[in-house]
């Protein structure tokens, strides 16, 4: 069942068209990851599904309800953390989780919430004290204090150093066991890989692909980058790379140097072949690699881009 | 939740919020306290040793009363009549209002009469040359009335003047009422900073995705303000009452509704400089700025008619005098709520609080989508 249907969303701002047509569904229990460069209309999309921004264009359904007829309702049903993690700094974490629980028509009592963010520790501190990771944990609680069925997080872990960004991981998961329904945008592709049941990739307003990070690797996993490095030197490495090249495994070739990179779609019979080859000629390699794929090379793949944190 | 809880809850947390705001102890409680000390201090306690004042003397159809009368004015040390001689009524008038004497008086017209008049300018009316003129004449016409008790049953002085007072001021109660309009004004002005900061944190954002009532929001943070300038009433006529002897007689309607429309003027011109300031600092800024002209220009230290005539034009424009003025009508005249030149300054105030609330709002309303992105 979907929780979440978004059609054909578009928004300008000005000249700028921030998101150009975007449509996707979310079930129930999802985790439901948004990727994309700065300025991809994440944030924009995510904004006018939370009902902050109307859209130029498109529909947002929740279940049967929507923004035009039903805002109130919708806000009780959905807990948000935005980016830029908005609460008030004089106040304590449970000062803080107090005054969101009265917004709410039901809410988890704020030891529950505290020990799930795991700030039960800190709650009697003034949030203005709090380090960054405890700041992004208080921001997930209170996006949790009305137990919502759809949780909107907004580049959680950004600016988080490991051990923090793992302690929201767990937040995460543990929220995706209660069956709740996350929603989640991420500039981190390990964290998009761990977390998701799927991945939408979004480039410049649209979207480029959506599905399974596993299902979206294999994609890719047909094409294997690898890469030889030769004591021998250049001519070695280009006597390789015509052998190479007149392998029908082999989709193409680059050399720098005394390295040679190539592409292929069955890494074992095109090394097994390769190794024959140096044997045969006596040429010493060095180094061999098969790179490991990511949902960054996906990235690259589909947008032509170079990733950048 | 309902909504009076979900008002208390609010209220309570904009109660901490500050309670632990160090900067508004600092502006809205300790500044204005020192700031009065200081002034009452250096200026009240200490009096003029040497008065002495110009003045006009008209009398138009000289006769025995009026020659009597002269000749007493000329003895007293303290006046100085210019020109030395009687006037035209013309003349002294336009003196009067030029600021060239400090009154005029007119003598009567016949022996029979048994009137004559002080004319004051009436911006001069409650400086303090008026007030010791009006009782050396006072005392004039008593010994008059004693030495000519037989040519004539009674002489009387009528004191010209538009508005006047029932109780007299003095330097201590008008500057306690300044410093108390001051404060409050401060408070509304600097003290909307907040919303700025929850601006930019994101804070506003952050409680519009949540089914948060703003209206209960905003009148809990009201609420919070207002409750904030009662207390700095308070301590601030406490200290005046007890420590520096200032009198006050209050009429609490009238202090009620100033006070109010006063507090609410005030925040919604903050309200105005939060709506195009994009930092804490440019804020601050803009503050300081209209804080301080407003500061001098209002009547808050010293009276307006004191300063040069050039810059009084400027001083009735802005909202602190009315506001003064306002305070000091119904904390220490006990003007009631019904007088005209009360609700005429309620009116000027009414008038900035809603042009520069819809100025503000408008300008918020415009950045909303900018800042949407």
């Amino acid at each position: 069942m979907n929780v979440l249907e978004v059609k054909n969303l578009q928004k300008s701002f000005g000249s700028i068209k921030a998101v150009q047509d975007i449509s996707f569904s979310v079930g129930a229990g999802e985790v439901f990851t948004i990727i994309g460069p700065n300025g991809a209309g994440k944030t924009t999309t995510l904004e006018m599904i939370e009902g902050l921004v109307t859209p130029d264009q498109g529909e947002i359904h929740f279940g049967d309800m929507n923004w035009g007829n039903h805002a109130v309702a919708i806000k009780m049903k959905i807990g948000v953390q935005p980016q830029a993690s908005a609460m008030f700094d004089l106040l304590t974490p449970e000062e803080n989780l107090d005054l969101f629980a009265t917004f709410y028509e039901k809410a988890r009592p704020t030891e529950e919430i505290l020990e799930l963010i795991n700030l039960t520790e800190h709650r009697k501190n003034q949030v203005k004290k709090l380090s960054g990771g405890q700041r992004q944990r208080l921001a997930i609680g209170l996006a949790m204090i009305s137990d919502p069925d759809i949780i909107f997080l907004d580049e959680p872990t950004t600016g988080l150093d490991p051990q923090a960004r793992r302690h929201i991981w767990d937040i995460i998961l543990e929220l995706k066991k209660l069956g709740k329904t996350t929603i989640l945008t991420t500039h981190y592709m390990e964290e998009a890989e761990k977390l998701s049941d799927r991945v939408c990739i979004v480039d410049q307003g649209n979207i480029v692909t959506i599905d399974t990070p596993s299902a979206l690797i294999e994609k890719l996993t047909k094409e294997r980058e690898v890469r030889l490095s030769f004591l021998d030197g250049e001519s070695a490495a280009t006597e390789t790379a015509i052998f190479a090249d007149n392998l029908n495994s082999v989709s193409r070739t680059e050399r720098e140097g005394e390295v040679l990179k190539l592409w292929t779609i069955r890494p074992e019979d095109t090394l097994l072949d390769l190794f024959k080859f140096t044997k045969e000629k006596e040429y010493q390699v060095e180094q061999v690699s098969i790179r490991e794929m990511s949902l960054e090379d996906v990235f690259i793949a589909f947008t032509g881009k170079e990733w950048r944190d | 939740m309902n909504n009076f809880n979900q008002f208390k809850k609010m209220f309570s947390a904009q109660l901490k919020l500050t309670l632990r705001e160090k900067q508004a102890w600092f502006w809205g409680i300790f500044f204005p306290v020192i700031l009065m000390v200081i002034f009452m201090v250096i200026f009240s306690g200490s009096s003029d040793d040497e008065f002495k004042s110009e003045i006009a003397v008209v009398a138009d159809n000289p006769n025995p009363t009026s020659e009597m009368l002269l000749a007493q004015i000329n003895q007293l040390p303290i006046l100085d009549v210019k020109s030395g001689e009687p006037v035209s009524r013309e003349t002294a008038d336009q003196w009067v209002k030029d600021q060239e004497v400090d009154a005029a008086i007119v003598l009567p017209e016949s022996a029979e009469d048994t009137s004559f008049v002080l004319v004051v300018n009436k911006e001069d009316e409650q400086g303090v040359t008026t007030q010791a003129l009006s009782a050396i004449l006072d005392k004039m016409v008593q010994q008059a009335n004693l030495a000519a008790v037989r040519a004539a049953p009674t002489f009387d002085i009528q004191f010209e003047s538009v508005t006047s007072g029932s109780n007299e001021l003095n330097y201590t109660d008008f500057l306690l009422t300044g410093m108390i309009a001051l404060s409050i004004a401060q408070g509304g002005m600097f003290g909307m900073v907040d919303m700025v900061e929850m601006r930019r944190k994101g804070l506003i954002k952050r409680l519009r995705m949540t089914p948060a009532k703003m209206g209960i929001f905003g009148l809990s943070d009201m609420v919070m303000r207002l409750l904030f300038s009662v207390v700095q009433i308070l301590l601030l006529s406490l200290i005046g009452v007890f420590i520096f002897g200032a009198n006050l007689f209050i009429n609490f309607p009238s202090l009620i509704i100033v006070f109010l429309i006063g507090a609410l003027s005030f925040n919604a011109l903050g309200y105005l400089i939060s709506s195009f300031s994009q930092t804490q600092n440019a804020y601050m800024g803009v503050a300081n700025i209209v804080s301080f002209v407003m500061m001098f220009l209002s009547g808050v230290f010293f009276p307006i008619e004191t300063m040069p005539d050039w810059l009084q034009p400027i001083s009735n424009i802005l909202p602190l005098t009315y506001f003064a003025e306002g305070l000091r009508d119904s904390m220490v005249y006990e003007t009631g709520l019904f007088t005209g030149t009360l609700w005429f300054g309620i009116g000027v105030l009414i008038l900035w609080g809603a042009a520069t609330f819809i100025l503000g709002s408008w300008l918020y309303k415009r950045k909303s989508i900018v800042a949407a992105r």
